[in-house]
């Protein structure tokens, strides 16, 4: 690792993939606090895309090969590289290995690259060590120990307030310019007017549309291109959508503990914990869960969920596949069938 | 004088067409090769449609289902544009009151419909593999010289079904191969095809689904004799197939035609001259962002009158006249 202080205002840039949707308002506050400049890779698109499919080896997933295509957009812009190290960020629980893999994977194969700040975030042991991780990237950016400290607090805090605004029903990209709005005013826990009033069962409550929950990897589903815009669709058919990552995590704990043994794996441990908690959650109307060609982890995770639902038998269950060659229309059309089988259940039938 | 819905379903290897009166009977029904022409395809099955029912018919409602449904849609103003599979599912619980369980297998698609109380509850498709659907038993009967119209009857013959792999259709093929040079009969090795892919159905669509009596079977691959005995085989239960099984997307779009009108809605039906305009289909890539979207722009003489496959709404949004989002 190069070490060395550059200057105020160097630009630090972060890929809009992977965990971005967990964890980017936490990244940001803090690069930002240190005086650094966050640039962020655009929306994905087509070209995106086919970069990162060129760029990355032929047998990762999908997600994965659209982070390639990210980095590479960013690589000339930025002076660094934000790719952490992912390898647990939850106490005796793993991340999938590609993220791991990752910051290896890119230097291998993307050309351009500018320093990669590629800290270890390994919560295994324990939870505290969350603070070496940003203590070796702040010394990217100062000497002063005290002041990277201060801006870890602060990122931690943007989460958590991040976090509520999940829980309070917000899809991340509306949580985030949220956020940004407040920070643009004033950073304090009292520029967030929804915060506070979050709890798992306020989202569940009220309104009449019919609700669907979409469990699947945050970067699956919450990016427009590659979920072909599920969420958006969804709500244009007049459905009320919640997210797994909308439930509140010690439901999700709560019920993940009902399997046999403890998953080890902290993304299926939030897709299954949402999803059963969403099958007997009584509202809930359908479930959809997203998954990417070629996880290992989802095709456990989709199995467990699915034989729940199937002995649960109340709530409808769909399973979409996502990948490269994924046709529109393919998707679409199991959409609608989708749509139309939870709106028949439900005794009214709303056009789709 | 003669009223009533008509029903058409696009698929990729057939194009199908009905008729329906206001009592929900099939007057008509039509089932033509849509060999890569959707458009034409639905204009010479209204041509056909025409010159078969009385002069005097009055169309109240026009329904559209299967992978080409938003063309035939914008090409004869339908009411209803549906997913085959609410399509499949509404004809067969209409004439086969009771079913609890749907094989459908048409030319590139297969699917299981899962019914209770007349009611989805569960469904699924095929994903990129289209092993064991009807273009492929159609490819294999070319290769072995038999007429497509036998192959079931010939399966049927058979004494003892060989055992193909059906995992994968290139798989099943090399496998075929090996059995016909080892001198195996040629009825044995059809039914053990048939065989071969239920085997695969079941495996991969009919995968975790409750299959439960009464099954119905249907979709163009129905019409296999060999392929509904290998069912009833694999499944331990008898498996019907309804009258007007080839059509069944057809029919079911036809009854969304008439509940879609039934408020007394005038139907957006053009008229059965639609068979004689011309209609033109262009597609170019968009130049307004990196995702160069194909879009597809639907001309009626000379008037775009759809336009899909843009991401973001900038064409198919910038039509004031019909709005078709896919």
């Amino acid at each position: 690792m190069v070490k060395g202080l550059c200057l105020m205002g160097s630009k630090v840039g972060i890929p809009r993939a992977l965990l971005y949707y967990y964890y980017f308002p936490m990244w940001r506050t803090f690069f930002e606090e240190l005086g650094a400049e966050v640039v962020v890779s655009g929306p994905s698109t087509k070209s995106v895309l086919n970069q990162g499919v060129q760029l990355a080896v032929e047998d990762a997933c999908l997600p994965v090969k659209l982070a390639f295509g990210h980095i590479a957009g960013l690589a000339r812009k930025v002076d660094y590289l934000f790719l952490p190290r992912l390898v647990s960020v939850a106490s005796r629980e793993y991340i999938c290995p590609k993220f791991l893999g990752f910051p290896d994977m890119v230097r291998q194969t993307v050309p351009h690259l500018p320093p990669v700040i590629d800290v270890d975030v390994n919560l295994y042991r324990r939870n505290k060590y969350l603070f070496s991780a940003f203590k070796e990237a702040g010394k990217f950016f100062t000497a002063s120990a005290a002041r990277v400290y201060l801006a870890y607090r602060q990122g931690l805090a943007v989460l958590k307030e991040y976090q509520k605004l999940l829980e309070a029903g917000f899809m991340p990209e509306e949580a985030m310019n949220l956020l940004t709005k407040a920070a643009g005013k004033k950073r304090s826990p009292a520029a967030f007017p929804l915060s506070g009033r979050s709890s798992g069962q306020m989202i569940l409550a009220g309104e009449e549309k019919p609700m669907v929950a979409v469990v699947g990897h945050p970067y699956n589903i919450y990016d427009s291109f590659i979920s072909m815009n599920i969420l958006r669709r969804l709500q244009q058919a007049g459905v009320k959508v919640i997210t797994a990552d909308q439930v509140p995590e010690p439901v999700v704990r709560a019920e993940a503990a009902a399997l046999p043994k403890r998953l080890f794996w902290t993304l299926s441990q939030r897709m299954i914990g949402a999803a059963f908690y969403f099958l007997h959650a009584g509202r809930v109307q359908g479930l959809l869960h997203v998954t990417s060609f070629g996880c290992g982890p989802d095709s456990m995770t989709g199995e467990l969920i699915n034989r729940r639902a199937r002995a649960a038998g109340a709530v409808p269950l769909l399973n979409l596949v996502l990948d490269e060659h994924s046709g529109e229309a393919g998707v679409f059309t199991r959409l609608e069938a989708f749509l139309d089988m939870v709106c028949f259940r439900g005794g009214k039938f709303q056009e789709a | 004088m003669v009223k009533g819905y008509l029903g058409i379903d696009v698929g990729s290897v057939s194009t199908n067409l009905v008729f329906m009166d206001e009592t929900g009977r099939i007057k008509e029904s039509i089932y033509l090769r849509t060999q890569g022409r959707p458009i034409a395809t639905i204009q010479a099955g209204l041509r056909q449609l025409a010159e078969s029912l009385p002069p005097k018919v009055t169309v109240r409602g026009v329904g559209a289902t299967g992978s080409g449904r938003h063309l035939a849609g914008v090409i004869t103003g339908a009411d209803i544009v549906k997913n085959e599979i609410t399509a499949h599912a509404v004809a067969t619980s209409t004439l086969v009151p009771g079913v609890q369980t749907i094989i459908e297998i048409g030319g590139q698609d297969s699917k299981i419909i899962i019914l209770r109380n007349s009611l989805v509850v569960d469904f699924a498709m095929n994903t990129v593999c289209a092993a064991g659907t009807g273009s492929f038993l159609d490819q294999q009967a070319a290769r072995l010289g038999v007429p497509i119209e036998k192959f079931g009857e010939m399966a049927l013959l058979a004494r003892s079904p060989v055992r193909i792999a059906g995992r994968c259709a290139v798989f099943a093929e090399s496998d075929m191969i090996h059995k016909q040079q080892m001198g195996y009969g040629l009825s044995d090795i059809l039914a053990g095809l048939c065989e071969a892919l239920v085997r695969n159905y079941l495996n991969n669509v009919g995968k975790g689904k409750e299959i439960l009596p009464p099954v119905v079977f249907q979709g163009g691959v129905a019409a296999n004799a060999g392929m509904k005995q290998a069912f009833e085989k694999a499944l331990g239960c008898a498996v019907t197939v309804p009258p007007y099984y080839n059509v069944m997307g057809a029919v079911g779009a036809a009854l969304l035609a008439r509940e879609k009108t039934a408020r007394g809605l005038p139907s957006g039906f053009k008229g059965f001259h639609v068979a004689q305009v011309e209609f033109v289909s262009d597609g170019f890539a968009c130049d307004g962002c990196p995702n160069s979207c194909e879009v597809v722009e639907i001309r009626e003489e000379r008037r775009v009158i759809a336009r899909w496959g843009d991401r973001c709404g900038r064409w198919s949004g910038a039509l004031v006249e019909r709005k078709t989002a896919i």
